[in-house]
Parts: structure tokens; C-alpha cells; sequence
């Protein structure tokens, strides 16, 4: 998906969304917005990570409207708040965007697992994120360590085990 | 003339009377049946028109408000018809009550960033943009709707007399609901929040200016500082206005006015 695809909400371009809003149930509402539109930009283009001084969300040129470092701040905390965010050093500079919960993950990697004969067979986690079988599916291109995450969670439900392989792209993984 | 040469004797009085109110009755009688005939007529013609019209009724709002005008002076109210014959010809009855709750929906799914106030524009384009289409008690009339209705704008499915005529059914429901004017377009209230002239004049100037300042109210209406501030607070309170802080000015928004000059763009 190319930059010019992605479509921008509405409110992107109603000016006082790049102004935390002083009241507290339309703030609310704002900060849901910011998330929806995080998650959706990050989820459509496949981008895996959030450099905060890098990210084109923060201002709307053709609006002339864009948030405030301080702002930014409060966005990002509310995000990462919401679960599909992570800090990934202690400066806050660079953020992990979960694209699905590691608990959505594991529900999605089970499902294709069995709707593609998986079951009691055996795929690598490079097949899983970059296989040729894996086109459209939510954790195509995902983050290693996230998909690790959910592959642990499966683990733990007793729905697959991992196994080493020479190096970690080509650890098994097969479902029961 | 016979009966009133009978009728001019004195001992005959009683006979007469008696008569008379026989006659009366006869005519009283008479009269009540002509205007029960007249009013079966009326029924059975008003019936045949609908029948015949029904799709358009159904689905052209202009032809609409032209036939519930057309009833209006008859003391027919095809609207609040659920239970007379009205409702088996046509399903307006359904029709209103059916956009009421639509209606209802929209602003409802909309409060938690416009405060419960939008314009009946953001409404009529929300509901055109709702895939499923109302289905008028069962009949598939859509089939045979005419192609000049085809070429209509789906926005204009519901007009805006449809909507204000819904929001009077909601308004007996309580809640709040109510339209209100600004400026030179109509508002539906959603919310019991009290709005006085204050607001209301706030909101119109916001309409012609895109965002107001308190300084700009305070200047187009003459109003002291203070009162312009609480107007404008209760309407930031009530989230139907948004703070835009921009140059180091205090702008405010209107989601509901916002929204309905983007429509008028976009049309």
C-alpha cells in the first residue's frame, strides 16, 4: 500500500482535533480518534514502529493545524494505554504499534492454522510471517517478537509447541 | 305547501309539532347520511389517490409533502394512522416512526463528538449512506420505482420536512429532542441541554465565520466579555463546541456547523 492510499478521516481536517481539548468526555472522545486513526495508518501501511519525531500524523498542512510536543505526549501515552503501543527504549521516542493484541494474533495464527490443514504439521515462524500461504492474513509481516508472543500464548492453551531451529526464523511450530 | 297550510291551524298545534320534529329528524337523518356519503367518498377517493400514487408516496418526498399537505385541511392524518386504513394502504404511519428511530440512532452514535446537536444536512447524509433501505411493510415497491426517481440523489430519499415531521415523534418521547434554527439551517437537538438566545445567536454567528472567538462575539453583539465567555463555556461543556487553540487564540468550533458546510461542499 502506497502513502497516497491511505484515507484520512474526516476529523483530520476539523481543526481543533491538533488541540487537547479541555473538557474531559469530548477529550475522550478525541483521544479515541488519535488511537483509531494511530493503529489504522500504521496497520494499512505496515509499519511496524512509531518514531515519535518522525511521524507525519502529528501535523496537517493543509489545515495548518498541527499538535504541540506536549500534545504529542499525551496522545501517545493514551495510546499506549489502549494496548496497541509499546515504548520500545526508556526515552519514549520510538513505540511499537501492536497492529492486532497478541491475544487477537494467536486467534487469527489458530484459525489460519486450521483452515489451512496446519494441524499436526509443521511451519516455520518465517513461514508465518513471510510465507507465500500467509497473503492477507493479519499477522503477515508482523513483528517477530509479537508473533513469538501470541505463539506462546498458543503454547500455553495447549494449541501448538515451538521447537528450535538453526537460527529463530526457523523455529517450528506445530499445531494441535 | 300542503303541510304548512295544515300545519296554520291552532288546534292542530300538537300534530304539527310532532311533525316538525319528525321532519327534522328525517332531514337530520338525511344530512348525516350525505355526510357520511361524502365522507366514504372522500375515504374511498383519498384511498384510490394513494393507491395510485403509492410508490410516490413511498418514495419521492417532494410528492410526499405535497399529499400530507393535501390531507392536512381533510382532518386526515395519514401520519399518526397506525391503526386506521391509512396504515394497510400506505405503512406511512410506519414510515415516520421508522425514520424517528433512524433518525434517533444517527444522533445518538454522533452525541459523543458533536455534544447531541447536528445539522438535519449531516443526518440526511448519514442516513443515504445507510446500505439498507426501508422496506415499506413488506412491499418491494423499489422495483418499480420510476427511472425519474432513479436519477434523484439517494440523499434526497428522506427530505427535510421527513425528518422534522420524525423528530416531532421523538419529541413526545421526552429526551429532548427538538430542532432548533441557526442561521439559515436546522438543527436537531438530541440532548435536554437548555440552549437561550445567547447560545443560539453564538451558534449563528459561528455559522457565518466558520469558528468564533470571544473577542468576535463580543464584538458582532456588543455583549460584555463575561457573558460572551458563558455562553461559549456551557456550549464547550455540553461538547458541542471544540477549543482550537491556534496563535495564541482561543477559536471554537462547532462539530454540528462543521459538518454541514462540508456537506454542502461535497454537494
Amino acid at each position: 500500500m502506497s502513502s497516497s492510499d491511505f484515507e484520512y478521516p474526516e476529523f483530520y481536517s476539523f481543526p481543533p482535533f491538533f488541540t487537547i481539548q479541555p473538557v474531559l468526555s469530548t477529550r475522550e472522545k478525541q483521544m479515541a480518534l488519535w488511537q483509531e486513526l494511530i493503529l489504522r495508518y500504521h496497520t494499512e501501511k505496515k509499519i511496524k514502529t512509531l518514531v515519535v519525531h518522525d511521524c507525519p500524523l502529528w501535523k496537517n498542512e493543509s489545515i495548518g493545524r498541527q499538535l504541540s510536543p506536549e500534545d504529542i505526549g499525551v496522545v501517545m501515552t493514551e495510546f499506549c494505554k489502549s494496548g496497541h503501543g509499546e515504548w520500545q527504549d526508556d526515552n519514549e521516542t520510538r513505540c511499537r504499534i501492536l497492529w492486532r493484541k497478541p491475544e487477537q494474533l494467536a486467534t487469527d495464527i489458530y484459525q489460519w492454522a486450521e483452515a489451512n490443514q496446519m494441524i499436526n504439521n509443521v511451519c516455520t515462524v518465517y513461514e508465518l510471517h513471510s510465507g507465500e500461504d500467509v497473503n492477507g492474513m493479519s499477522f503477515q509481516g508482523a513483528d517477530e517478537e509479537l508473533l513469538r508472543r501470541a505463539l506462546s500464548i498458543l503454547e500455553d492453551q495447549g494449541k501448538a509447541a515451538i521447537f528450535k531451529g538453526d537460527t529463530s526464523e526457523e523455529d517450528g511450530i506445530k499445531f494441535f | 305547501m300542503a303541510h304548512r297550510r295544515r300545519g296554520v291551524g291552532v288546534a292542530r298545534s300538537g300534530a304539527k309539532n310532532a311533525k316538525i320534529q319528525k321532519k327534522a329528524d328525517e332531514m337530520k337523518a338525511m344530512s348525516l347520511q350525505s355526510a357520511m356519503d361524502t365522507c366514504q367518498t372522500l375515504e374511498t377517493k383519498l384511498t384510490e389517490f394513494a393507491e395510485r400514487h403509492r410508490n410516490e408516496i413511498q418514495n419521492d418526498p417532494a410528492f410526499r409533502t405535497q399529499f400530507l399537505k393535501m390531507c392536512a385541511p381533510l382532518g386526515v392524518d395519514p401520519l399518526q394512522s397506525k391503526k386506521s386504513f391509512w396504515n394497510g394502504v400506505l405503512g406511512v404511519g410506519d414510515f415516520y416512526y421508522e425514520l424517528a428511530v433512524k433518525v434517533a440512532e444517527t444522533c445518538l452514535a454522533t452525541k459523543a463528538r458533536n455534544g447531541g446537536i447536528m445539522s438535519i444536512t449531516e443526518v440526511q447524509s448519514m442516513l443515504a449512506k445507510r446500505t439498507t433501505r426501508f422496506d415499506f411493510a413488506g412491499t418491494s415497491s423499489a422495483s418499480t420505482s420510476t427511472s425519474k426517481k432513479k436519477k434523484k440523489k439517494s440523499k434526497d430519499t428522506y427530505s427535510e420536512e421527513d425528518i422534522k415531521l420524525a423528530i416531532k415523534k421523538l419529541a413526545v418521547l421526552g429526551n429532548g429532542f427538538r430542532t432548533i434554527e441557526v442561521g439559515n439551517s436546522t438543527m436537531i437537538v438530541s440532548v435536554p441541554t437548555e440552549l437561550d438566545n445567547d447560545h443560539m445567536e453564538v451558534m449563528t454567528l459561528a455559522k457565518n465565520m466558520q469558528c468564533v472567538t470571544t473577542e468576535q462575539v463580543c464584538e458582532v453583539t456588543g455583549w460584555s466579555k463575561s457573558r460572551a465567555e458563558r455562553a461559549l463555556q456551557l456550549l464547550l461543556q455540553e461538547g458541542m463546541a471544540w477549543l482550537d487553540k491556534y496563535e495564541g487564540l482561543d477559536f471554537y468550533w462547532f462539530p454540528s456547523i462543521w459538518k454541514e458546510t462540508m456537506e454542502e461542499e461535497q454537494s
